[in-house]
């Protein structure tokens, strides 16, 4: 293949994954803006009540407390998990009509992870979907899809992907005579705008290409819990196979602590209580999260008996769940404080910038292609005309 | 041509094309794993070298090189 036949190639690649994928990054960047802000937003929207004026070392409130107090405000429920804030010290209380049903009856209690006192009860999680963040959440996971929308997603995020690289591959040769980031801005608005969409997209390429991988390994989360659920955790669960959700379960706090003696040095990051539609039918399965930087990323399975609090194992974490937690802060960009934020959201709006651009561009050079077929049209007429008209 | 020649000008041609964006990549690489790997000084250290490339991005767009 010649070296033109090549840059044709990836052209086309360039152009037809980009072209593809263009519409739906764009809602995707849009509405990431104000994801990568969601923990100030929801701050700032919170009508729940405030945390108890308590000394700082308070100890944590027993969790068994926090367990009474959420089944005495919904008769008739149950516990289906129980998810510790990193940030503040409240416990979000996900109650469900029975077990397995929290996606379609679920809601959440959050209380102070202190006293118990109960901060907001919050809506059904099928209303939540329809607050401005939930709106945001949904365009930017599944477009309201469930599954089908979160692997489409995913696909669109892989041919980004593909045009990250394969503009990288263009770049070279775009570049060859251009000292880097020349903007030519005084010839065609068209040109002006090629040297930007080539400068933005080269500063931004790592960023962007971390950013959209790790987005894609997101949008698999759902079947790769499926697929941990299916393989390891059936292995795991094989002695308790045939067995139903214990009628009467063990204490959440022994449950805790259980789970706390297995893993000196972690902390309880969530609890799903034993029929959680991600869990275990006969355990809880208590996640633990690490104290350095890097593990409190990651979090480890501790499987505890339902019925009697004791350790059944600490489950090896698989490799896709491991690549799956570490995705998340590198997409997320939640993991060094407000001004990694700001900078995220900075990138962000340059990614719209080089997506528009490269729309802008592709419209551009059409008009540029159909104006010089007509012109060739007009002189091939024109030259045609005096054979067709003999003197 | 020489070969001594065309090896020369490959040489300079690869790092006048790619010096700027290979280093811009490190930047970015070591930006982004500064934060996840540490606290206090390493979040510094990702905000600043994060931010050089929104500041290379500004130098060359709002003003751009003299022809």
């Amino acid at each position: 293949m010649t070296a033109a036949s090549t840059i044709k190639t990836w052209y086309w690649i360039h152009k037809w994954t980009s072209l593809v994928c263009t519409i739906f990054l764009l809602i995707i960047c849009l509405t990431g803006l104000p994801l990568v802000f969601h923990h100030e937003i929801e701050h700032w929207l919170d009508d729940a009540k405030p945390l108890s004026n308590v000394p700082a070392n308070t100890p944590p409130a027993n969790l068994d407390k926090l367990v009474a107090s959420a089944l005495t405000m919904y008769p008739g429920e149950v516990v289906d998990y129980l998810f510790f804030d990193p940030d503040e010290p409240q416990v979000y209380v996900g109650m469900a009509k029975k077990p397995g049903d929290g996606q379609a009856s679920g809601h959440a209690v959050r209380m102070d992870g202190r006293t118990g006192d109960v901060l907001l009860e919050g809506p059904l999680y099928t209303e939540d979907k329809f607050s401005f963040m939930g709106i945001m959440l949904a365009l930017h996971v599944d477009l309201f899809a469930g599954l089908p929308g979160e692997l489409f997603l995913g696909f669109m995020g892989l041919l980004f992907c593909v045009a990250i690289v394969s503009g990288v591959v263009l770049y070279g040769p775009f570049m060859k005579k251009l000292e880097f980031g020349t903007v030519r801005a005084a010839r065609s608005t068209r040109l002006k705008w090629l040297d930007l969409h080539n400068l933005l997209g080269i500063v931004t390429l790592v960023w962007a290409f971390v950013v959209g991988f790790t987005g894609v390994i997101n949008e698999l989360s759902t079947p790769l819990f499926r697929l941990w659920q299916s393989t390891e955790l059936v292995r795991i669960l094989e002695p308790y196979k045939g067995q139903t959700v214990p009628t009467q379960l063990a204490s959440a706090q022994l449950a805790a602590d259980t789970a706390k003696k297995a893993m000196p040095g972690n902390e309880v990051s969530f609890i799903a209580f034993p029929g959680n539609a991600f869990g275990s039918p006969h355990h809880y399965i208590a996640w633990m999260r690490g104290d350095t930087p890097l593990t409190s990323k990651l979090n480890t399975p501790v499987l505890v008996d339902g019925r009697t609090g004791e350790l059944t194992t600490v489950a090896k974490m698989p490799w896709y769940l491991t690549a799956l937690e570490v995705s998340r802060p590198l997409h997320f960009g939640d993991y060094a404080g407000l001004p990694l934020k700001i900078i995220w959201a900075l990138l962000d709006l340059i990614t719209i910038v080089v997506l528009v651009s490269g729309l802008y561009l592709w419209i551009a050079r059409r008009r540029a292609t159909e104006a010089r077929i007509n012109e060739l049209v007009k002189k091939h007429q024109a030259a045609a005309a005096p054979q067709r008209n003999p003197a | 041509m020489s070969a001594r020649h065309t090896k020369g000008r490959t040489g300079r041609g690869f790092m006048f094309v790619w010096g700027a964006p290979i280093l811009l990549g490190v930047l970015s690489v070591f930006g982004l794993l500064a934060a996840l790997l540490g606290t206090g000084a390493w979040h510094w250290a990702s905000w600043i070298t994060l931010t050089i490339l929104l500041g290379v991005i500004v130098r060359y767009w709002v003003f751009p090189l003299k022809h």
